[in-house]
């Protein structure tokens, strides 16, 4: 276990506390890469969901865009990371962000566990529907409880 | 009659005010706002790769450009509901920040580039498919796409780092009450 004490003295945090576009810079590569990430998984959640590609099967849109999910994945959390270490005693203490990253370490595991098996293997329409419709539900929370950390409610 | 006295009328129509001073309400509509970013923003970008032939190669223009069509319109429509709440509700705020008109600025390129792309890349794509190699054009609206539409998130961002000259409009506000007695 990294201590919190040494987590909160960070030379990162202090490049990102101490210079005026360091964070607001971090953030703007988190929103556009969870768009990337968020947005390709989309396209096999609306194929699963059966709202769209109906000629091609979710398996050859998860070849396609997996690779998008997993730079914008990458590039997302690396930022996330960089945000956290600014204050990690705040963010660790804080409700929302808890909550936020339990969200998004679901929403992970089970997007390359119960949602590309569902994609690679072909399911019935409607175990495909409902995978898809968690798929939803799961990253749009995420999202919102971004949010939430964000606007440092209590 | 001034823009802060405009913009003060605008934020203090119901609507505009309960969004600002019920509890929740703000947050909800600004996660509603990143979640279209997040479904409807990735969905242009995945488009634009396409154009460029640098991703999605196994699928057709077409069937990229036609599959998610309505699903980016339908996120256009959130977005901008969710961002004209927010806006609104913080019009005086908004009306001097300098990031904020920047991005309005782009929206409207935005609006150009439909304009301009539309009839010649965006409504053909079945066109762009027959040809052996992707048109210039295609292209063009790819690269002007993913610059406007990674600019507008960068600068709505931005919007919230912009302090205003601290009680600028109070100021102003101040200099007519002092110059009422005078008169």
């Amino acid at each position: 276990m990294i201590p919190l004490a040494f987590l909160q003295a960070n030379p990162l945090g202090d490049v990102l506390n101490n210079t005026e576009w360091a964070f607001p810079l971090a953030e703007c590569f988190h929103i556009v890469f969870f768009a990337v990430a968020i947005g390709s998984i989309m396209m096999v959640d609306l194929r699963l969901l059966g709202l769209a590609f109906q000629r091609l099967s979710p398996a050859e849109l998860v070849r396609d865009t997996w690779v998008y999910t997993l730079v914008g994945l990458v590039v997302t959390v690396t930022a996330g990371m960089a945000l956290f270490v600014s204050d990690p005693r705040m963010y660790l203490f804080d409700r929302w962000f808890r909550i936020k990253v339990a969200l998004l370490l679901a929403a992970i595991l089970y997007n390359y566990t119960v949602h590309s098996k569902v994609a690679m293997a072909g399911s019935s329409k409607a175990v495909g529907a409902i995978v898809g419709a968690i798929s939803v539900l799961l990253w749009i929370s995420v999202v919102a409880g971004g949010v939430f950390v964000s606007l440092m409610l209590i | 009659m001034s823009l802060y006295s405009i913009c003060d009328s605008i934020e203090n129509i119901g609507i505009f005010t309960y969004v600002r001073e019920t509890p929740w309400v703000y947050p909800i509509i600004l996660s509603g706002h990143l979640i279209c970013i997040a479904v409807f923003g990735g969905m242009i970008l995945m488009t634009d790769l396409r154009l460029l032939g640098v991703g999605l190669k196994d699928k057709t223009v077409a069937e990229v450009v036609g599959g998610l069509r309505p699903f980016k319109r339908i996120g256009f429509v959130v977005m901008v509901t969710c961002g004209l709440l927010l806006a609104g509700s913080e019009a005086t705020q908004y009306y001097q920040n300098p990031y904020f008109w920047t991005k309005m600025t782009l929206l409207v390129l935005v609006g150009v580039h439909a304009l301009v792309f539309k009839p010649t890349v965006y409504d053909h794509p079945e066109e762009l498919d027959k040809s052996p190699v992707l048109p210039a054009r295609a292209k063009a609206a790819a690269v002007l796409s993913l610059i406007l539409w990674v600019s507008i998130p960068v600068c709505g961002r931005l919007i919230a780092y912009y302090e205003p000259e601290k009680d600028k409009a109070p100021q102003t506000a101040a200099r007519h009450s002092d110059s009422t007695p005078v008169k």
